[in-house]
């Protein structure tokens, strides 16, 4: 007889097989991964640039990856646009702080031929005149909206506060727009794009012959690598409120500057951050949403650069709750300093990590992102076999020193906007 | 091909298995054929609001989301104005604690009023931060209510107004459960690296003994066809006016959905389709233009949508809309254009599959709709239609009198 009292038994994660891609030198120091072994006749290649907002600003790195394709001596940006659907493929740009990364999706038998699609519009883009006055409207329009939420308003105040006096604080405004030449997005293309290529990641069941054609194609690309140069931040911590008239919430951004993998703390920090704020049953969403229902979501979050990282907590609330839930997750950090976690929360969520780390290891294209977090700062895969270690390792103590060491209420910023 | 095994038990509850060696990980998927549709009008937002309810606690187990993550796992899940849909990802040596859980809660709940006025808050919370409190987030609230007057499509999945989320009470709370809550009206799907044997006892250990309820039928206030053209407009705070045409488009199951989806795929191609050509690149009227279908079960919207450019008319607009629609209504689309819309769909497809999730959703869904066998046939469909076929729908469709607009404009002072 079933008795629905008790849960059934849990096996823990001990071990998880990571697998590294093939790697192959498209020139020195820029590696091409590529991870062929996949069942089925998906395919995907993703060009790395050092192309982000902060190589230069971010109007000129964004205007200029959404212009990739716009067009050629010989082919408009229609006629392009054509040849990629005739194979299918599905082509997507995103841009980073650091870098920008372009992505081709196509079935197997196709990724070869859209590549060469895409090398030839980006070797080629001349940047037309109306295709940049397009995307200055279109991205003007957006940009309207978007400085009409909450959230983007508090998300850009902090980016500005916490990262003052370096590239990482530059963002967008609408004045931007209007100073935009067609040389500067020729000669930024020239430098980040045509000389910019850092590396490539490669997924699918390909020939050899076609891997070795999109290979050579990005020699043209590759130049030397160029790290990111290291920013000097000033540390200091802000508080600023911004009142918006007719705002029914207010988003609240509390962060500070932190580190990321290469850091000695960064696996102990995650454990606390999770406990904190990172997953359904963290500590802020218990109180903030689940106990006190002032909040749809709430989380915290460390980002990760190449010489730094960032921690941020970030929700949008009632207005008229937006001091209490900023003393509620003050409450929670100082909590986190000053009791120690119960065994039975630990462990779950030791547990839980564990779970989250065997799922964004499992399949081709999740293996492949799991060893790009770990390229990224110079580390190798077995950064993941420490990290199983560690988790499994951590003590209540050592997570209150993590909060005691880094989550100093004093040394964060607080920005509300609403 | 997508192969599946589906049995059913004594209680009703059916059962869709899919075998999936290479993951170590399992999905435990279950639609629950109720939605927002199955609302009272007088109490909507009722399912969603329910949906957070399912997390707050079963009648033996006070807490549904920590033994999951104890396991290694996570789960969610969403509300739509047909279904709502639960899905936990966890170790798949581990899946008897999502069966555990899920299998308590469709049992019967723990009904705790703190639970019931929590989660009237963060519904409320949700309805602000996602309807109202951004640029354009209310407009779902109002164009359907604009093409619909009496299907229970009127209505938004979030509700119609705030009001309605407060009023909820304990008693319609058992209600619904004990209505739409029961093994034959649910759809479990588990995918993972198992045997189906295994499979079997398990779900029978678990969902065996939860009592048969009884399946209602579904009998909803038919939308009578649309005789006239409607539109209206409302004026709000936002940067640029903008634009929604909709027009009533078949149900789910009719093979005009089909022609209807890969149309909108055509009309909404970003940079090469006609109305982003004609309307941004050679008339400069908007800054952006989309096509899309809402997809619903019932009769669905077909959607034009964009934004004006500063010093542009609502009128000017109007004229060049219909005179995009007339071309497809008259023209043929072209062999090329036709045959690089159906590879993009076989691209996106094969990506789609990959996911294990959206398989457990997908199978999940045409089970609901007659068959989960419908994922694996669906790809045929939609290479075989004809340019032909598409004028003709397009004629139907396109209709004018099929059509409401709603116009948002921008305040003066915004």
């Amino acid at each position: 007889m079933l008795n629905r009292q008790v849960a059934p038994p849990i096996t823990p994660i001990d071990s998880i097989d990571f697998i590294v891609p093939q790697i192959e030198e498209i020139k020195k120091d820029i590696p091409l991964y590529w991870k062929k072994d996949i069942a089925n006749e998906t395919s995907k290649i993703e060009l790395h640039f050092n192309a982000g907002t902060t190589v230069k600003n971010p109007v000129l790195a964004s205007l200029t990856a959404g212009l990739l394709i716009s067009g050629t001596k010989n082919k408009t940006a229609v006629q392009i646009q054509h040849a990629l659907d005739a194979v299918g493929a599905y082509y997507d740009v995103s841009v980073s702080q650091e870098q920008a990364v372009v992505s081709i999706y196509a079935l197997n038998r196709y990724l070869a031929q859209a590549f060469d699609i895409f090398q030839d519009a980006l070797k080629n883009a001349i940047f037309p005149e109306n295709e940049v006055a397009e995307i200055c409207n279109e991205r003007q329009e957006k940009l309207k909206v978007q400085l009409q939420k909450v959230n983007v308003l508090a998300q850009r105040k902090i980016q500005q506060l916490l990262f003052e006096s370096t590239p990482y604080a530059q963002v967008i405004d609408q004045s931007d727009y209007s100073s935009i030449r067609q040389s500067d997005l020729i000669s930024f293309h020239k430098e980040n794009y045509l000389n910019g290529l850092a590396k490539v990641f490669l997924v699918g069941d390909l020939s050899t012959e076609d891997k070795n054609a999109i290979k050579d194609a990005c020699i043209q690309f590759a130049t030397e690598q160029r790290k990111p140069k290291e920013s000097k931040f000033l540390l200091n911590s802000h508080i600023f409120h911004e009142e918006k008239k007719d705002a029914l919430q207010a988003a609240i951004r509390i962060g500070k500057i932190l580190f990321n993998k290469t850091h000695p703390d960064f696996i102990s920090f995650s454990v606390l951050n999770t406990i904190l704020g990172d997953y359904f049953g963290s500590r802020l969403m218990s109180n903030i949403r689940e106990d006190k229902g002032y909040t749809y979501g709430i989380g915290s979050y460390l980002m990760e650069n190449t010489h730094f990282g960032y921690f941020m907590i970030a929700t949008e609330v009632a207005k008229e709750v937006r001091e209490a839930t900023i003393q509620e997750i003050k409450n929670e950090i100082e909590r986190l300093q000053n009791e120690l976690v119960s065994m039975e929360e630990l462990a779950l969520v030791k547990s839980y990590l564990l779970g989250q780390l065997l799922k964004a290891a499992d399949g081709p294209y999740a293996m492949l992102d799991l060893f790009s977090g770990v390229e990224l700062h110079g580390l190798t895969i077995s950064f993941y076999n420490d990290y199983i270690k560690k988790v499994q390792e951590i003590s209540p103590e050592e997570i209150r020193e993590m909060a005691r060491k880094h989550l100093e209420w004093k040394s964060l910023s607080i920005i509300s906007v609403g | 091909m997508i192969h599946f095994e589906r049995f059913k038990l004594a209680n009703g509850l059916t059962v869709i298995f899919h075998k999936e060696p290479s993951t170590p990980m399992a999905v435990v998927n279950l639609l629950y054929d109720v939605g927002a549709r199955d609302e009272n009008e007088e109490k909507t937002g009722f399912a969603h609001l329910f949906e957070h309810l399912m997390f707050g606690g079963s009648i033996n187990i006070p807490d549904f989301d920590g033994p999951l993550q104890a396991a290694g796992g996570e789960s969610n899940a969403f509300t739509s104005n047909d279904i709502t849909n639960y899905y936990d990802v966890l170790p798949a040596h581990n899946i008897d604690t999502a069966l555990w859980l899920e299998s308590d809660r469709m049992l019967s709940l723990a009904f705790t009023e703190k639970s019931l006025e929590v989660q009237r808050n963060v519904v409320i919370e949700e309805f602000k931060q996602r309807y109202l409190n951004q640029p354009y987030g209310d407009v779902w609230l109002e164009l359907r209510p604009l093409a619909y007057t009496k299907h229970p499509y009127k209505w938004a999945t979030i509700g119609k107004e705030i009001k309605h989320i407060e009023d909820a009470n304990m008693s319609d709370v058992k209600a619904f459960f004990k209505k739409h809550y029961h093994p034959s009206n649910c759809i479990l799907c588990i995918i993972g690296n198992f045997e189906l044997e295994t499979i079997k006892e398990k779900v029978n250990h678990f969902f065996g003994s939860i009592p048969k309820g009884k399946k209602s039928a579904r009998i909803l206030p038919l939308e009578p066809a649309q005789s006239r053209f409607k539109s209206k407009t409302i004026s709000r705070n936002v940067p640029a006016d903008a634009f929604y045409y909709a027009f009533k488009m078949p149900e789910r199951k009719h093979p005009g959905y089909y022609f209807a989806d890969l149309l909108s795929d055509i009309m909404g191609r970003e940079k090469v389709s006609k109305l982003y050509v004609d309307l941004i690149k050679k008339q400069k009227l908007v800054s952006e233009i989309n096509a899309y279908i809402t997809g619903s079960m019932d009769d669905g919207l077909f959607i034009i949508t964009g934004k004006l450019n500063e010093g542009k008319t609502f009128d000017a607009l109007d004229k060049a809309i219909w005179k995009i629609i007339a071309h497809y209504q008259t023209n043929l689309i072209t062999k090329k254009e036709l045959e690089q819309i159906k590879i993009k769909l076989r691209t996106a497809r094969a990506f789609q599959d990959q996911g294990l999730l959206n398989r457990a959703m997908n199978l999940s869904f045409f089970e609901l709709l007659g068959d989960a066998n419908g994922i694996n046939e669906e790809q045929e469909i939609y290479q075989s239609i004809h340019a032909e076929e598409l004028r003709k729908f397009a004629k139907q469709l396109f209709a004018k009198k099929n059509a409401v607009l709603l116009k948002v404009k921008k305040k003066k002072n915004a």
